[in-house]
């Protein structure tokens, strides 16, 4: 099968860099896959989960954040703010991220105020999406 | 000739200052060497985001976006120009929050309604003192600069420029050219600017096809604009964060490196003193005992 070379930049650090055989990224209307050799492209990229297949049969779960994704000539540009692996995600601080943000979306605030809560709510529950799936955090 | 005690006090004083010059010159040291790991760290994003944008309107040049009006429409002394002022949260270190302050007056000159986004608690202290409004909920420290912190920032910023409260952005910051040299700059956040990105160097042999915008031109450009923004703040808070460590680490070097020259002078000042009280005792002693051996005779 053919590959394609695949360039993860997250906010803090170079999250990957090398060859894949596709990936799947949350896009906003649902998730999108990326085989090699696709057209030319750049794509929303939402907060969620997406999946990567750097071996036949490796996937490899990466919690991102908002950003975008470009294709061009086989190779692929993932630009987001944050970018992490299952392993590295620290549950509790997660877990209190995410009662943070549900505890401002109850009480009164600004529109801006409104939209930055959802923003964070839906990174921890992201993060805590991810990590879960996974047998050593149950 | 200068008196002992109070050559002695002055030279215990210096020693204490030099200790604090000489913890302050450690702690920066190691906060610049975090900071320079921060920045390293995130260069790769920051230019990555730059180039995007370069790209998306090199290939759609008739892509019009709300963050790239340019509102000539509003007359120079009406707009609402606002700036994000980085400056340090203390003093004493050396020149550098002197030159953003220098830099935001510049700015200030020009015609327009002004209104500022300080961070930093010695720039608030400075610009409150003036008749400029300062946004007031803005109260952010330069300490240990964060993506949390960038997108609060920017997510305020936006918000002021899509409601027309703010039709210029800039942001007044250090940037770090190397260790040794650190130059306040200015940078125009919104609206982005064509002529800033079509500028930079590009291979020849790049490739120029089509690029198809997925789900929309509009989509794609609401998710990386803000996003652009951000890293535009938060690199310029660690550059900030790394020269401002930087320059007082030069500062706390240079005033440890005087104390240290104004102790040796001093201690020679001591010892002539200390020198010449011993040589006058003897005299005394010597007179005394000559005076009495004469007595005996």
């Amino acid at each position: 099968m053919d590959t394609f070379g695949l360039k993860i930049i997250a906010s803090d650090r170079v999250f990957y860099e090398g060859r894949c055989r596709q990936i799947i990224i949350p896009a906003p209307d649902g998730e999108k896959g990326i085989l090699p050799n696709h057209e030319n492209m750049v794509i929303a990229v939402n907060v969620g989960d997406a999946r990567m297949e750097v071996e036949k049969g490796k996937w490899v779960d990466i919690a991102v954040g908002a950003g975008f994704m470009e294709i061009v000539n086989n190779r692929v540009t993932m630009l987001v703010d944050t970018a992490e692996r299952p392993e590295e995600i620290d549950i509790r601080r997660a877990e209190e991220a995410k009662e943070r943000a549900e505890e401002q979306l109850r009480q009164k605030q600004s529109i801006q105020e409104y939209y930055h809560s959802q923003a964070s709510l839906a990174r921890a529950m992201n993060r805590l999406k991810v990590s879960k799936e996974k047998p050593w955090n149950l | 000739m200068a008196n002992i005690k109070e050559v002695q006090e002055r030279i215990n004083s210096v020693k204490d200052t030099m200790k604090i010059t000489n913890a302050m010159y450690m702690i920066s040291s190691s906060k610049m060497t975090q900071a320079r790991k921060k920045l390293a760290d995130t260069e790769p994003y920051f230019y990555g985001l730059q180039g995007e944008i370069a790209r998306i309107l090199r290939h759609l040049p008739e892509l019009t976006h709300r963050f790239f009006d340019r509102r000539e429409g509003v007359p120079k002394e009406e707009r609402k120009i606002g700036s994000i002022v980085v400056t340090a949260d203390k003093g004493l270190a050396g020149a550098y929050n002197h030159n953003v302050i220098k830099l935001e007056e510049e700015i200030l000159a020009k015609p327009g309604k002004h209104k500022l986004f300080v961070v930093g608690e010695l720039g608030r202290h400075y610009f409150s003192k003036k008749e400029i409004e300062i946004d007031t909920n803005f109260q952010y420290t330069v300490q240990k600069p964060t993506m949390h912190r960038a997108r609060n920032i920017s997510a305020k910023i936006l918000e002021q420029f899509q409601n027309r409260e703010l039709d210029e952005v800039y942001i007044v910051y250090t940037r770090m050219e190397n260790s040794v040299q650190a130059d306040a700059e200015t940078v125009k956040l919104l609206p982005l600017e064509r002529s800033d990105f079509s500028e930079m160097k590009m291979p020849l042999n790049m490739y120029r096809e089509a690029i198809e915008l997925y789900p929309s031109a509009e989509a794609v450009m609401d998710s990386i604009v803000p996003n652009y923004v951000t890293g535009m703040v938060y690199g310029c808070l660690v550059e900030a964060y790394a020269s401002e460590h930087n320059a007082r680490m030069m500062a706390m070097k240079s005033a440890t490196d005087s104390a240290q020259s104004l102790i040796k002078d001093l201690s020679v000042l001591y010892n002539r003193a200390r020198q010449a009280a011993i040589t006058q005792e003897i005299t005394e002693v010597c007179a005394g005992a000559r005076a009495q051996n004469g007595e005996r005779k």
